[in-house]
């Protein structure tokens, strides 16, 4: 920490990085009237290219469902009110919607690190399994049990995070070729694990679930209070990333490699902490599955909770403009598909298959403004 | 100015939206509503046939079915609560036991809506029919087919490839050895002689079984089922699921090194009629009628003694042999014929236009014709045995027997192998 000049730490925010350090002195002693009307200029932005990607992508879903013959207007009234309509409908959105809170973290921060880390999937299972050892596998008291599992599943994940890190910093293997591979030795480590030491006897298809001790309370539906560890996990990295010495190397080294550099900041370091924490993300989604989401607490074969749940992080950082707190609002907007998609299909009739494809559409929609955004700022560096 | 043009859009479609939403919905009819495993529709086998039963009941009975595709475990409760929120749904249907936990958490939370499981084990419900199946019956009469074959076309062994050894496969793996042995002694009596070459082989060394501790690794089916042909077994009978494409693999490269057109060496099915996946090389295939099972509790459902039904039998329905529950015929377990095999092809052909990938191995008319020549090469005796055990098992519902604990599998192993 002690590399970086103290201002850095205190005024600078990306934005007004880009601005100009002088410029940013003036405007900070000017008025805060003005910077906060710039502030909201900033987020407005971004806010209104989403929302029209959202009209985008509702009205090219539109057209395909009108040319399988399905009635648009219905689906999607469908769609919405099945995931927001009603408070049953919300609690199992945002029950679909923890998981990938955590998720996109892991992606967001290989972003702002110039990383492409496409690692969560496996350092999900990873965490899961974690999960199932310390919730499954060991007796402890109630109150200590879920914090302790759920703190060896993130511990697991970052783990498992370390090997790509190493790698890049070592040897500069790309890590997307690094972690897709580790993300398939996980699933066939964890597949190997429950087989042979923690099947639940009796039962072919999952491990043994969580103890009634480990498992966090229920809110309503499928929803536990593991969406609130999950959001005070991603306001910490927002703090992490924004408010510390080694977030702000960590964006700069993303940014401006170079000017980084420069700046005696220590590129390894900040890859190192990217992972690390992208990591212990994708390890608490794993935890979340296990230990939060009823009826079953247990993590079934071939991943079958799981699977996909790490992908889907990245469509959600995206959508998140690749913040930690952005990407808890695309979440529950995320989730909100997952769980209203099934009402298309249930009260209008749209085939499943055309359900994921209309959703999909949708993300690719919202995905596009900050996918241009990363290409620009590789163009720019 | 974005933000101005977003908002307009958005308010427009809402209003527009809403205007046409006044028009009035279809006069709301009874539904039924089919809830799949992650194995989803085109899957051949379970759900597939699940809604088969659905629809064919939803036509019998003047109901809707309405089917909900789970694409992750996560997925179970929402849409089993889905359809019980709906006032219109007269019974939601699980498919399959992985769905248990789901169906146990939401029919207890709505006790006032009726619920099926396929495979699923939930007693003590009033509102909830537990729908299984005699799989160690059907198994028992693949096995004394096996064995026949094995001593009509002079083979030493039978085999049969498990899945994870979980109790319910100990009823595949007792019940086949079991008819294996029938199907010998039938043999004795009907020529006076003992079988050849297998009739000679030591009564625990008959059947070759493996459990291969997945239902998943195809590649598993395929080195269990190889090794079997190499110890001359005659056919492998698939209790793992997707493992019968390995078997089917192991079968075809001797079919293609020795350059048959049908067994021996044979494989049989399970589940579903798969004799079409290799037709002339699928001996017969156990069927399991998952949907009969959606039919029947549909059929109470719609008759209004679903509860009584439930109450009477302790929650549990078991689907067998010339199996009846207050007067209606439930049978659910038989072997592959080749009537039923036009069903089945027609499932495949479904799938094939739902994935867009090649399902069936050429044309319905050539799997019909392969299928049909490879039956009559079969000496009919076989056939008559096997309707023979058939009609013993109707007569007599515990003649097969039925091993669910350790002890009991011990025992048959200790005199079956």
């Amino acid at each position: 920490m002690a590399l970086i000049p103290p201002f850095f730490l205190e005024t600078l925010s990306e934005r007004e990085n880009k601005v100009g350090f002088s410029y940013l002195v003036k405007e900070e002693k000017a008025s805060l009237g003005s910077q906060m009307s710039r502030r909201l200029a900033g987020t407005i932005r971004p806010v209104s290219e989403s929302g029209l990607a959202v009209v985008i992508g509702l009205v090219v879903g539109a057209f395909l469902m009108l040319a399988f013959g399905y009635d648009p207007i219905r689906a999607y009234f469908a769609l919405f009110t099945g995931a927001f309509g009603s408070p049953a409908g919300i609690l199992e959105s945002l029950a679909f919607a923890t998981p990938l809170m955590a998720t996109a973290v892991t992606f967001a921060v290989g972003v702002r690190a110039a990383l492409f880390n496409i690692g969560a999937e496996g350092q999900m299972y990873v965490g899961a399994m974690g999960a199932t050892i310390v919730g499954g596998a060991i007796l402890l008291p109630a109150g200590v049990h879920p914090i302790a599992a759920t703190l060896f599943a993130m511990c697991l994940g970052g783990l498992w995070a370390l090997p790509a890190a190493v790698l890049k910093i070592w040897r500069g293997v790309h890590e997307v070729v690094s972690t897709i591979m580790l993300n398939w030795i996980a699933f066939w480590f964890v597949t190997y694990l429950i087989r042979t030491y923690f099947a639940e006897p009796g039962r072919a298809e999952r491990a043994m679930p969580a103890l009634p001790t480990a498992r966090y309370a229920i809110i309503g539906a499928t929803l536990t209070t593991m969406i609130v560890v999950v959001v005070v996990f991603c306001i910490a990295v927002t703090v992490l990333l924004w408010r510390t010495g080694v977030g702000f190397e960590l964006r700069l080294v993303g940014d401006n490699p170079e000017a980084a550099k420069y700046a005696g900041a220590s590129s390894s370091r900040a890859i190192l902490v990217s992972f690390l924490v992208g990591g212990l993300a994708a390890g608490l989604a794993g935890a979340s599955q296990i230990l939060g989401r009823p009826p079953s607490y247990a993590l079934y074969a071939t991943m079958g909770n799981l699977i996909n749940l790490g992908f889907d992080g990245i469509g959600v950082a995206l959508i998140g403009r690749n913040h930690p707190v952005g990407g808890v609002f695309a979440a529950v907007f995320y989730g909100g598909l997952m769980h209203g998609g099934r009402f298309m299909e249930y009260n209008v009739g749209v085939a499943s298959e055309l359900v994921d494809a209309i959703n999909g559409i949708i993300v690719i929609a919202l995905a596009v403004p900050e996918i241009v955004a990363i290409i620009r700022r590789r163009r720019e560096s | 100015m974005q933000a101005i043009i977003v908002v307009v859009i958005v308010l427009i479609a809402a209003a527009g939206a809403a205007w046409y939403l006044m028009t009035p919905p279809p006069a709301p009819v009874k539904k039924i509503a089919v809830v799949s495993d992650i194995g989803g529709r085109g899957d051949l086998s379970f759900n597939d046939m699940a809604f088969k039963g659905g629809d064919e009941a939803a036509k019998a009975f003047g109901v809707t079915m309405v089917e909900l595709i789970s694409k992750s475990e996560a997925d179970y409760v929402p849409n089993l609560e889905t359809a019980a929120k709906d006032p219109d749904v007269i019974l939601v249907v699980g498919v399959g036991f992985l769905l248990t936990d789901a169906i146990t958490d939401v029919a207890t939370r709505y006790p006032d809506k009726d619920f099926a499981i396929i495979d699923g084990f939930v007693p003590g419900m009033p509102n909830v029919m537990s729908i299984l199946y005699e799989e160690h019956k059907g198994s028992a009469i693949v096995g004394a087919i096996a064995a026949l074959a094995a001593a009509q076309y002079g083979y030493s062994h039978i085999g049969v490839v498990l899945g994870i050894e979980i109790p319910v496969l100990w009823k595949f793996e007792i019940g086949y050895k079991w008819g294996a042995d029938w199907g010998l002694k039938w043999y004795q009596n009907k020529f006076g002689k003992s079988a050849p070459v297998i009739g000679d082989t030591p009564v625990k060394d008959r059947v070759l079984w493996t459990y291969t501790g997945t239902f998943s690794d195809i590649t598993k089916g395929y080195e269990a089922a190889k090794a079997m042909y190499a110890q001359d077994a005659v056919a492998a009978y698939n209790v793992a699921g997707p493992l019968g494409l390995g078997i089917n693999q192991a079968v075809q490269e001797l079919a293609t090194q020795k350059g048959l057109t049908n067994g021996p060496p044979f494989w049989i099915g399970v589940d579903a009629n798969q004799d079409w996946i290799n037709p002339g090389f699928v001996l017969c295939s156990m069927m399991k009628r998952v949907d009969r099972g959606v039919y029947f509790a549909t059929q109470l459902a719609v008759q209004g003694t679903f509860r009584q039904v439930v109450a009477d039998n302790g929650g549990i329905v078991t689907l067998g042999i010339g199996t009846k529950i207050s007067g209606i015929d439930i049978t659910g377990i038989s072997v592959s014929t080749l009537a039923d095999l036009d069903e089945f092809i027609a499932m495949g052909t479904n799938a094939e236009k739902l994935t867009g990938k090649k399902v069936l191995p050429m044309s319905p008319d050539e799997i019909k014709s392969k299928a049909t020549a490879m039956r009559n090469s079969v000496p009919s005796w076989i056939w008559d045995a096997a309707t023979e055990l058939e009609n013993a098992i109707r007569a007599d519902p515990n003649l097969v027997p039925l091993a669910m604990s350790q002890e009991v599998v011990d025992q048959w192993r200790a005199t079956l192998g």
